[in-house]
């Protein structure tokens, strides 16, 4: 074969384009900075496009002989290279369990499979027993991920896949990394939506008296979560919160919104509200993007997934001390978002009938978490007053609302809604002795 | 095969298998005698009833018939509280009628296991009648005797509803006595050596009638020992392994399965190395078949299966939906505490079923689809599985009966006076049969559904005749197969080249799955009721789509 550098290099800019993985449309320009032949008819690179680093895996096969794998993965074809077909080499089973013994040399599998799609990352399953991330989009220096779950696994948190073996530049930045892969686990999402789903459909007004109750799930996460800030707590060291910074935060996300979003008076009320608070608790390394969808329940409990923070955020950002409750304040967006979303699922019919069962199961299962997480021994050290509590918790779900509307108005306009909705409600002067109930606990 | 009384044509009209490891791979049937069948219409099932009903069991295919007490009692533990291990309860029979049913099942292939209560007897037993009178009587030491209520206050209390103290005072002795479970049920002595040997003369008795083997009730409170709770003590198992020494020694193909009603961790010492009991109850796994469908998803069973300890070569779980007792939330590790508190206790709809009697049929609000689903997956997990009498049909309960009588009404075997089960006056039955409009013995019997080939009946001896044909089912190793969606349970049994892919939908809307088979890449699946072969196993992950609580068994083979 020729050098297919060049042909690819074309080829680029529309193929990542199509990437789940890729931020944005079609980029301009799109420059190969580094690349090499891992072997015969497989390749690695590093590109940029548009001054963002990526990295692409690229296979060869005989254009006349298309593998079965690619048949319904249009998307993952570059195109014609030379009289050879090129694709996404994690597609090639051959191909992706050698990649598995240069990350981890010394492992090896016979079955290979790839899951869902990620915005970061794809992610290869190895005979159901390990799992290969190889991270799509670079950032100069270690990944979070990785660094975040050995030390959190190291310091006797059970409940994260600590990275077995990595593969780095020189420069330190990781490029993939093994880790075992959690066998017969179910994302909290999919299981929060079969609870729903179950609610939407009985003949009761009451989630506890649905059978696919999620409390107890619920419950169970909220203990997981608080292990898992004590123990980010212990390794990465505890700062004062600043509720300053709080409010200034507040102040430039309400900003960004556009003026039908919110109502700008009391935006403004909520932000001197939030100046007042006297005491921030503590600031500690945290999750940073945690919601339904980066929780795994297995057989062995619930464990946490996907350390790298935010994805639109830039790393400097997501590397940030803050509030345990940011955290918290994620899941309880998720809950909320995952009971519009099952809503929206069965379209127009019921809808009004059942907004009050959306609204129950989100009530229900926000009080089960939040009482599994405050009853965990020694949380409450690292939280703000217990007066402070429900403003500084609406305040982190504010800051995420915005963000969530901001990312649909972008990607999913469909869906804006849904947070814009929230946001409004959050706005709105309360009484707040309807969440000081469990935030009180401890 | 041992020979029973001199009926040496047993030998040749006996069809059960030669295997002496055919329990791994049976399925059993609780049956009470009392409720079964009265072939002498007094009212009350008797052992004959069960003889005369066995060609029904052989053409449902059951592989063993279990027994629940049938010796004499005065009854107040429902003959858990014995006072004669010699003796048959004569409404029941007598042991004429015992030989009879044991070489008639035989004869069909069937064999039948009875409950035996090594741990205490009935105060009305002559045993404890001679030991009470004085402390100088030859079984003065027969039982637990001591003069203050002090000792063992480690022990638990079993009964918490209705004893206050495992020790009762015994005024004709004057001293107290020990029972770990109601006061009218004294334990025996284990540490006297007479009481050791004359309950190896009780086991080799019926061995010698012809059983196949014992449920053991209550195992794991044999022994006393200071500062010790004295449950699963070490002197239990050194008991529990004389007994199966003993066995072994005479006997060929009985089995020994023990209730210990603890988490699978600690009941896997009772298999000892391979050399206590063939077999124990696995209790936690019901009660999460059940949150698993209420639940919609597969955690709750993966979970406690993930933490069911491999078990000694020659050993097998007993699994159940339900039985003679009620839904009870056995309490045994933190953990399980905790879930099923948050399971459970906080669920409304489940608190309501927890302590009383309630069959399977009510349980899933008669949701048949539901019943067969359990009754799958129960067939197909690890484990030999356990039958309660009348839920091949879907028999009802009737909770107004009280205490555990609920689930033990009469077998409704017709539409006829007294559900067919007896030809007494109705005033003189045990129990009055169920009679209401859904579960009464009107709309549900054996009869109506012998003449259905579309009923529960039909597709449960489908179901057992499919598993038989399939003795990995039985002995296979269990390898759950991952999938996305939380609503579906796979998993494949493997045994040498037999192989069986199981997939399950616990929700009650179609749901799809993709299941990584890979590893099968080339095989096709073949649904085992109907043999309908499905498309070939590729390199893509196994795409099906279920119904609302589907079931599929395929086998796995390879390409014709």
């Amino acid at each position: 074969m020729n050098d297919p550098v060049g042909t690819i290099e074309e080829l680029l800019p529309e193929y990542l384009g199509r990437q789940r993985w890729f931020a944005g449309d079609a980029p301009d320009a799109v420059r190969i900075v580094e690349h090499k032949e891992l072997e015969e008819g497989f390749r690695w690179m590093i590109v940029d496009a548009d001054g963002a680093r990526y990295q692409v895996l690229v296979g060869f096969r005989p254009v006349n002989q298309p593998p079965e794998f690619l048949y319904g993965n249009e998307n993952a074809v570059l195109g014609t290279v030379d009289g050879t077909l090129a694709f996404d080499a994690v597609l090639d089973a051959d191909l992706a369990r050698s990649l598995l013994a240069r990350v981890a040399p010394g492992e090896k599998a016979d079955h290979v499979r790839p899951i869902g799609v990620e915005q970061s990352h794809t992610s290869l399953i190895y005979d159901d027993r390990l799992l290969l991330k190889i991270f799509r989009r670079l950032h100069e220096g270690p990944n979070p991920e990785i660094e975040i779950t050995d030390k959190l696994a190291a310091a006797g948190f059970a409940h994260v896949a600590a990275p077995l073996a990595t593969w780095t530049l020189d420069d330190s930045s990781h490029l993939a990394v093994v880790q075992p892969y959690l066998v017969g686990g179910a994302e909290g999402w999919a299981l929060a939506l079969t609870s729903l789903r179950d609610l939407y459909s009985a003949d009761y007004d009451d989630p506890a008296e649905c059978g696919g109750d999620f409390a107890g799930e619920a419950w169970r996460l909220g203990e997981v979560t608080a292990a898992m800030h004590l123990a980010m707590a212990e390794v990465f060291g505890i700062k004062e919160g600043d509720p300053e910074a709080w409010a200034s935060m507040a102040e430039a996300q309400l900003a960004r919104l556009e003026e039908e979003d919110a109502d700008r008076e009391r935006a403004k009320e909520f932000v001197d509200r939030l100046r007042a608070v006297e005491n921030a608790g503590s600031a500690i390394r945290i999750h940073g993007d945690y919601h339904l969808g980066q929780v795994l329940r297995t057989d062995t409990g619930w464990f946490v997934l996907d350390f790298e923070g935010e994805p639109a955020r830039p790393p400097e950002e997501r590397h940030l001390l803050s509030s345990p409750l940011q955290d918290v304040a994620g899941m309880m967006r998720s809950f909320q978002y995952a009971a519009a979303v099952a809503l929206a699922e069965r379209g127009a019919a019921d809808h009004d009938e059942l907004v009050p069962l959306a609204a129950a199961w989100e009530g229900r299962n926000r009080r089960s978490f939040l009482e599994g997480y405050l009853r965990t021994e020694g949380v409450d050290a690292l939280l703000p007053n217990v007066d402070d509590r429900p403003i500084a918790l609406t305040a982190f779900e504010l800051d995420k609302a915005i963000y969530e509307v901001l990312y649909e108005r972008s990607y999913r306009p469909d869906w804006v809604d849904i947070p814009r909705a929230a946001v409004a409600a959050l706005l709105e002067p309360k009484d707040q002795s309807s969440e000081r109930g469990p935030l009180s606990l401890g | 095969m041992s020979t029973d009384h001199g009926n040496n044509h047993q030998v040749s009209t006996d069809k059960t298998s030669a295997d002496p490891r055919w329990f791994q791979r049976a399925v059993f049937y609780e049956v009470l005698t009392r409720g079964f069948y009265d072939s002498n219409h007094d009212g009350t099932g008797d052992l004959q009833g069960i003889t005369e009903k066995l060609d029904y069991l052989e053409w449902l295919g059951i592989d063993c018939i279990w027994l629940l007490p049938f010796y004499q009692s005065p009854l107040r533990d429902g003959g858990y509280d014995i006072a004669d291990f010699f003796t048959i309860l004569p409404e029941y029979g007598d042991l004429a009628d015992a030989v009879h049913l044991v070489e008639e099942a035989h004869r069909r292939g069937i064999r039948i296991i009875a409950d035996l209560v090594m741990n205490h007897t009935s105060d009305q037993h002559p045993w404890f009648q001679e030991s009470r009178q004085d402390r100088t009587n030859p079984r003065a030491d027969w039982y637990v005797w001591n003069d203050d209520d002090l000792r063992w206050s480690e022990a638990r209390i079993i009964f918490t509803d209705t004893e206050r103290s495992n020790w009762s005072w015994d005024a004709q002795r004057g001293q107290y006595y020990w029972h770990r479970f109601f006061g009218h049920q004294p334990d025996l002595n284990f540490d006297n050596p007479e009481v050791q040997t004359a309950m190896l003369d009780v086991v080799k008795f019926w061995l010698d009638v012809g059983l196949d083997g014992f449920r053991l009730d209550a195992v794991p409170y044999l022994f006393e020992r200071d500062g010790t709770n004295g449950e699963n003590l070490p002197e239990t198992h050194e008991y529990i392994k004389r007994l199966r020494k003993e066995v072994d020694a005479t006997f060929r193909g009985k089995v020994l399965l023990a209730e210990a009603n603890q988490w699978p961790s600690d009941v896997v010492d009772y298999f000892g190395d391979g050399d206590e009991c063939h077999m124990c109850f696995h209790f936690p796994l019901m009660p999460r078949m059940f949150m698993a469908i209420r639940r919609e998803q597969r955690m709750p069973i993966t979970e406690i299966l993930a933490q069911t300890p491999d078990i000694p070569d020659g050993c097998q779980w007993g699994t159940f939906l339900r039985n003679h007792d009620e839904l009870t939330l056995e309490m045994v590790t933190d953990e399980e505490r905790d879930y099923m508190y948050n399971e459970y206790a906080t669920d409304p709809r489940m608190r309501r079923n927890i302590g009383i009697g309630r069959r399977l049929a009510p349980l899933v609000d008669n949701d048949r689809r539901v019943a067969e689903l359990l009754h799958a997956m129960l067939f197909s997990m690890p484990g030999s599985p356990v039958l309660y009498y009348g839920d091949e049909i879907g028999m009802g309960d009737n909770i107004y009966l009280g205490d555990r009588d609920g689930v033990r009404t009469p077998m409704q075997w017709s539409p006829d006076r007294n559900a067919g089960f007896s030809r007494a006056d109705f005033a003189r039955l045990y129990l009055p049969p169920l009679m209401d409009p859904v579960h009464g013995f009107q709309a549900v019997n054996v009869e109506a559904q012998q003449r259905d080939r579309s009923s529960m009946l039909y597709w449960m001896r489908r179901m057992l005749a499919v598993r038989k044909q399939h003795p990995v089912f039985g002995t296979g190793s269990f390898e759950v197969i991952p999938s996305e969606n939380p609503s579906v349970l796979a998993f494949v049994r493997q045994e040498g080249p037999d192989i069986v892919l199981c997939v399950y939908n616990l929700s009650r809307f179609a749901q799809p799955a993709e299941l990584p088979l890979q590893r099968f890449d080339g095989k096709v699946p073949v649904e085992l009721l109907g043999r309908v072969p499905f498309p070939r196993i590729g390199e893509l992950p196994y795409f099906v789509t279920l119904g609302p609580y589907d079931t599929y068994w395929f086998e796995l083979d390879e390409p014709s």
